[in-house]
């Protein structure tokens, strides 16, 4: 039964991303790109990922694509002006290069060795909290500098001036 | 495959149980608001339909359902529809992490009275809670309407900040019980025999604000401000599509989320045996509905913040107290050994 829930996200996921990129209104595409957030979520579901599908919902679908969409529904859109046509010199630069990472990306599944599971993790969070406190310490907190030295920049760029 | 099937029958059972039993309770929670209020306010609420106005919620459904249904000029049809349900679906996937009960055995199989016991179940509640903050925002927008989208805005300021005020207030709890199930939390109170509360009334205070502020009640109701807004985001809506508004985010948001506080802070179905085996969720409803009458209490007593006022008292005196509170309660359970 798994494929056939495997099968329902991955159609899910390809439509949503198909349509984020083709679609012409903006407001459409951050929505489509929103479902492929949400698709993702149910694949690591399904996969037995359950922190990382708590995760992708929390940190993706909410934290980051909310200020996305603040962004856009904000923006008078019948007032800009807008290239309408067929980005035709970008198509012939950018098939090959999808081509060829498609190509690439085949070989790698069907011949190579890509992520095999070693042994199942009984509990997510706690497997997890172990990893990033034991083996992966110092770049935890490495991360956790970056982004504190992130914020102080945002509250000053973001300060009244007196 | 059998066992499959089985469980497949089961679960669609639950989900039917539940929808049903919430969305007729959220039905119902209408009547008895207005009935609360009216008391509240010396009147007497809704009398005429049936004894004690009891049929009201029915009358209200017919009418929304007849009325004529305008859309506005200029929305954006396909997003004007999905923003209700954008709207709706977190609010009912809150209810399948909530467990209502302990473990029962029927003709030899075991149920668990909550829909999907995952390990993260309190991640998902975080999630669903500010998912709804999409179904606010693309309402305002596509009903191209100024007033809406003021309202929606100011609803997303509120969402974003209280979102990460409820995750750190609720990180008490988790340290305290050890795990980020819900039946594992209601389990962790039961074995020490104490409720949460006890140990964590600043993270129920924080959490308490946090629920009225997601679920847009007051005094955090600035984004329908029906003085200034017209009630804001869902004014170009008519009809039923109307109704569900009000429906996911006044009546079963505050449901959903008064059954995540019993959860993490009352011990949930944890209650002394008056009635057989209907006692825990005897026990678990009361509580549950007592804070929903606490809610709305509220909701007729106070008046409304500013809406400046709402995110700095998030941003500057919450998440400050809420990460005070994470830092003793680590460091109590470090010294004297929590469930870990």
């Amino acid at each position: 039964m798994e494929w056939l829930i495997f099968g329902v996200l991955a159609f899910w996921l390809l439509v949503s991303v198909l349509g984020a990129v083709l679609v012409k209104s903006p407001v459409h595409s951050i929505l489509f790109f929103l479902s492929s957030v949400l698709s993702m979520a149910g694949i690591f579901l399904s996969l037995g990922a359950e922190l990382l599908a708590g995760l992708q919902l929390i940190i993706y679908a909410v934290a980051i694509v909310v200020f996305y969409v603040l962004v856009i529904t904000t923006i008078p859109w019948e007032k800009v002006k807008r290239f309408e046509g067929f980005y035709r010199k970008e198509l012939f630069l950018g098939a090959p290069v999808v081509l060829a990472v498609f190509l690439l990306m085949g070989y790698m599944v069907l011949k190579g060795k890509l992520a095999s599971p070693v042994g199942m993790a009984g509990e997510n969070v706690r497997e997890l909290g172990r990893t990033l406190f034991t083996s992966y310490l110092f770049p935890f907190e490495v991360a956790s500098v970056i982004l504190l030295v992130a914020m102080i920049g945002a509250i000053l760029l973001g300060r009244k001036e007196e | 495959m059998n066992e499959f099937v089985l469980s497949l029958i089961v679960t669609l059972v639950k989900i039917g149980v539940l929808l049903g039993v919430a969305l007729g309770l959220g039905a119902y929670l209408t009547w008895f608001e207005r009935k609360l209020a009216g008391h509240i306010q010396a009147r007497l609420g809704p009398t005429v339909v049936g004894p004690f106005g009891l049929l009201q919620p029915l009358a209200d459904g017919l009418k929304l359902m007849t009325k004529e249904s305008i859309i506005p000029k200029g929305a954006d049809v396909p997003v004007y529809y999905l923003a209700i349900m954008m709207a709706v679906a977190p609010a009912i996937l809150l209810f399948s992490v909530i467990p209502f009960g302990p473990e029962f055995t029927v003709f030899g199989y075991k149920v668990k009275p909550i829909i999907s016991d995952v390990n993260i179940a309190l991640l998902v509640v975080f999630a669903m809670g500010s998912l709804a903050v999409y179904g606010t925002i693309f309402s305002g927008w596509a009903s191209n309407s100024k007033y809406a989208f003021i309202g929606s805005l100011r609803k997303a300021a509120v969402i974003i900040a209280y979102e990460v005020v409820l995750g750190f207030s609720v990180l008490g709890v988790v340290l305290l019980a050890g795990t980020m199930s819900t039946v594992g939390i209601v389990e962790a109170q039961i074995e020490r025999g104490v409720w949460f509360i006890f140990y964590q009334p600043v993270a129920f205070i924080l959490f308490l604000f946090c629920m009225l502020a997601e679920s847009g009640r007051v005094p955090f109701d600035i984004q329908e401000a029906e003085a200034e807004l017209v009630t804001g985001y869902n004014v170009e809506y008519g009809g039923m599509r109307f109704g569900a508004l009000p429906l996911a985010e006044w009546y079963l948001n505050t449901m959903a989320l008064s059954a995540i506080a019993v959860v993490l802070f009352f011990g949930g179905w944890s209650g002394p045996n008056i009635l057989g085996a209907l006692s825990p969720y005897f026990w678990f409803l009361a509580k549950m509905f007592g804070l929903v009458f606490f809610v709305l209490w509220l909701h007729w007593t106070l008046p409304r913040f500013q809406a400046k006022d709402i995110t700095e008292i998030a941003w500057k005196i919450m998440l400050p107290l809420a990460l005070v509170n994470v830092l003793v309660t680590a460091v109590v359970v470090y010294t004297f050994g929590g469930a870990g």
